[in-house]
């Protein structure tokens, strides 16, 4: 290699073949780089994919010798990864890519929300690594994924600011579902093709799935309150398995339990929802009571279910 | 001999005296052997027996027989409990009882959240003993509802009437503001008039007058200063006092259910002894185990 700190070891000739070698290794960077867009745009081989999004994930396609004015960000390979996924799953018309005419920068819509929603990848800066999907406008990171580590986390705080808050009133609950089903397919695609560590938290509908909340010695007040409204709204709140805690059954089959998990020791009360079908999750009640949202708003300091606190601490 | 005599007599007293325990016991025995609960029932109280269920006239009881299995009475509550529960729970099927010790029974009135402890139940009775005081409120909860309203309403409604004019006066900062501002102004303007003698007492009473309003105001922001935490403690209040009423609705609507009215649901307290042990004739015996789902 060239040592620019001592050039009378160098000849002119051997400057030149040094700079020539860095030049080519430059563009043997850049040549590796369309290799990888290729196959991240066009291969049909899920497995593929995945390769070439991880290794561009953190691609580095400027070197001292070469670099390149036009460049994507890594932030929006992973918008071009999610999309491609998708579209190897029969789902690629579910999500819109906007490219943009003056500079190089991928947006993405999810096709039911439209313009309700604009969504894109933040590079994590920390060593953790990884990155957080956010709604453009909000700033909220509803997932965090990281291929590295096979990663990837929902965001309950994020999910329930953006389409229980925000988009209450003006997005139908049945629009929101479709949209989220789609994150929650992208999750499950990875969990299931790749082995990917998934918390889907909030939208996790399995029966098994304890929603922990975030006061983890639940005031009873807060359980007194959702009694209080229930009975309001015709149904009644009733008392738990075996005396702990407490369960209200909602339409057809679904059952909310919220109770304390760990009878000794340390407190650890958690919500659960139960169905026949296991289609059924915390986020689907509250989109679809809206008495249990009101609740859950209200009592939200106590309540808010524990996204993985590595991540969103 | 004469001696002797008596004394034969009085051993043929005694051993009757004997025989009848033993007669009574193992009659008691028997009908446990048999599952023959009515029997039971009649073995332990025959006067009330008799009064209630016979309806003939009592012979009062002079042989106290039943005074024998006074200490085992846990047992024997236990072991009836089985088919009472399961009797009243076709009766009363808003009630739940738990065990907490032999032959003891917890009433609790429903099974929704933070239901009441309302009371034991007295399974050798045949007897509800209702804690006095929760069941003083459901009779009145029962008594308002001709008037449209639930226990706790009007306390409801000073609470909350309460939260609302201090919110009104948290609200009204800026008025009470400028109003001090406009009095201070006032209070250096009448401190800068002339004082003629003549009109000192004018101005004197003027400046009272200010200094007055100033008072109240300040006692009106401290109010306000105070009243997010007044608010907040009211509302706790209000939550209290909301589930009580819930949990009083609840009550009410399991007993119109299953009763009409609370005065047939007296009623039948009132004749639950007869009723059951009614229910039990005849079928006394045959029946062998019963399946209690309790």
């Amino acid at each position: 290699m060239i040592n620019e700190n001592d050039p009378s070891t160098l000849t002119t000739s051997g400057r030149l073949l040094n700079y020539n070698e860095a030049i080519k290794a430059g563009l043997q960077t850049g040549l590796k780089f369309t290799q990888l867009m290729d196959q991240l745009i066009k291969t049909s081989d899920p497995d593929k994919l995945v390769a070439a999004a991880t290794q561009l994930a953190d691609f580095q396609l400027d070197s001292d010798f070469v670099t390149f004015p036009h460049q994507y960000t890594n932030a929006d390979y992973y918008l071009l990864f999610m999309s491609r996924m998708l579209e190897l799953h029969d789902q690629g018309n579910q999500v819109i890519l906007q490219s943009h005419d003056h500079h190089e920068e991928l947006t993405q819509e999810l096709t039911p929300l439209g313009d309700r929603g604009t969504f894109n990848f933040r590079v994590e800066t920390s060593e953790n690594g990884g990155v957080f999907y956010r709604e453009r406008a909000t700033g909220q990171s509803l997932f965090y994924l990281n291929l590295e580590r096979k990663m990837f986390r929902f965001n309950s705080h994020a999910l329930t600011q953006l389409f229980i808050i925000d988009l209450h009133d003006t997005v139908p609950a049945e629009t929101v579902k479709t949209s989220v089903q789609i994150l929650v397919d992208f999750a499950r695609y990875l969990k299931e093709d790749y082995g990917y560590s998934v918390d889907f938290n909030i939208l996790d509908a399995a029966n098994r799935q304890n929603y922990q909340v975030h006061s983890a010695d639940l005031p009873a007040g807060v359980v007194d309150r959702l009694f209080v409204s229930a009975a309001k709204n015709d149904y009644m709140l009733t008392n738990g398995a075996n005396g702990n805690g407490a369960r209200i059954a909602l339409d057809k089959d679904v059952v909310v339990d919220i109770f304390n998990n760990q009878l000794e020791g340390q407190p650890e009360w958690v919500l659960t929802v139960h169905d026949n079908e296991q289609k059924i999750s915390w986020f689907d009640v509250l989109l679809k009571y809206p008495f249990i949202r009101d609740w859950y708003l209200e009592n939200l300091m106590d309540l808010e279910i524990v996204s993985d606190p590595l991540i969103f601490g | 001999m004469e001696n002797q005599e008596q004394h034969a007599s009085a051993a043929d007293v005694l051993t009757q005296a004997i025989a009848n325990k033993l007669d009574y016991l193992s009659t008691l025995q028997a009908a446990v052997q048999h599952g023959d609960d009515r029997k039971v029932y009649e073995l332990l109280d025959q006067a009330r027996y008799s009064e209630e269920v016979k309806k003939t006239r009592a012979k009062r009881s002079v042989d106290h027989l039943a005074e024998l299995v006074d200490n085992i009475h846990p047992q024997i509550s236990h072991y009836l409990s089985d088919k009472l529960i399961d009797y009243l729970g076709h009766i009363y099927p808003f009630f739940y009882y738990e065990e907490y010790t032999t032959g003891r029974f917890h009433i609790y009135f429903g099974n929704w959240w933070d239901r009441r402890l309302f009371g034991e139940l007295d399974v050798v009775d045949v007897r509800f003993q209702f804690d006095q005081g929760e069941y003083d409120k459901l009779r009145t909860s029962f008594e308002l509802e001709g008037r449209h309203q639930r226990l706790n309403t009007a306390k409801i409604e000073a609470i909350s009437a309460e939260s609302e004019q201090l919110q009104k006066l948290m609200d009204a900062q800026s008025v009470r503001d400028n109003e001090k501002t406009k009095l201070r102004e006032q209070l250096k303007e009448n401190s800068q008039k002339s004082s003629m003698p003549w009109e000192s007492g004018k101005i004197k009473d003027e400046r009272q007058g200010i200094i007055d309003q100033l008072t109240k105001l300040a006692d009106e922001d401290e109010q306000a200063l105070n009243a997010h935490k007044t608010i907040k403690a009211n509302d706790d209040k209000i939550l209290v006092l909301s589930k009580e009423d819930t949990i009083l609705n609840y009550e009410k609507q399991s007993i119109r259910d299953a009763f009409d009215d609370f005065e047939h649901f007296e009623a039948h307290n009132q004749s639950l002894y007869a009723d059951y042990l009614n229910s039990l004739v005849g079928q006394g015996q045959s029946e062998g185990e019963v399946n209690v789902d309790d």
